[in-house]
């Protein structure tokens, strides 16, 4: 067998290498394409390369725009409960 | 006894659905969808097969993983025959990646049962239209 389809298959028999850090969140990305690709081939009256491909750069774009969102909004709440209700805490009566 | 017309379309229905499940973008291509189907198949066979590529095999895991197996089904039933392969435990999976395979192949799977949906309800408008006429 060529050693290029031995390589590709044996690379579905062992996980990547992927590290826990904050690039890995980078993985997210391809996804949201395909799901933006899937979820307008289902919407769209009839698919035509343009408008499509503008429909969906339009809901990739909405989606990372939330998820941006949501990771402030839990990241300022974060920050609330670990740093400053300790640090109100330790100024009042404890 | 004679089938009627309510019958022959609850079997369209019914092949539609199962076809899109075989193969994902099939039951469009029966419906003459044929774009749609082809964008639906590249889409779900490449997010899949991406999946498995990260997380490898054991990705899929129908004893110890049974809601991500679940969805991974979705995408058609030779993800039932991987999985056989899979609990022979020649194929370890772990960590981040093993978990970035599950999400990619579940979400695979969850898009097609979407196109599914789709496809079965177009062929039921279709003939309802048909009826109409």
């Amino acid at each position: 067998m060529n050693p290029l389809t031995c390589t590709l298959l044996a690379g579905f028999t062992t996980p990547m290498r992927i590290d826990t850090n904050a690039a890995s969140m980078l993985w997210l990305l391809p996804l949201v394409v395909a799901i933006a690709i899937v979820y307008k081939a289902t919407k769209v009256g009839q698919i035509r390369a343009r408008a499509f491909a503008r429909e969906t750069a339009l809901l990739i774009g909405s989606i990372l725009v939330f998820i941006a969102v949501a990771a402030l909004v839990l990241y300022g709440v974060a920050w609330i409960v670990t740093e400053q209700l300790p640090a109100m805490a330790g100024g009042s009566a404890f | 006894m004679a089938r009627t017309g309510k019958d022959n379309d609850t079997l369209f229905l019914g092949i539609v659905g199962l076809l899109a499940w075989v193969v994902p973008g099939g039951g469009h291509f029966l419906l003459n969808e044929r774009k749609r189907a082809v964008v639906i198949f590249v889409t779900v066979i490449l997010t899949f097969v991406v999946g498995l590529y990260i997380g490898s095999i054991g990705a899929i895991d129908p004893v110890s993983a049974k809601p991500w197996y679940v969805a991974q089904l979705m995408n058609s039933p030779i993800v039932f025959f991987l999985g056989q392969i899979s609990t022979s435990g020649h194929f370890p999976v772990y960590g981040r990646a093993g978990e970035i395979g599950q999400i990619y192949t579940s979400i695979a799977g969850l898009l097609n049962l979407l196109c599914i949906v789709n496809a079965v309800y177009t062929a039921h408008l279709r003939g309802l239209d048909e009826a109409r006429a």
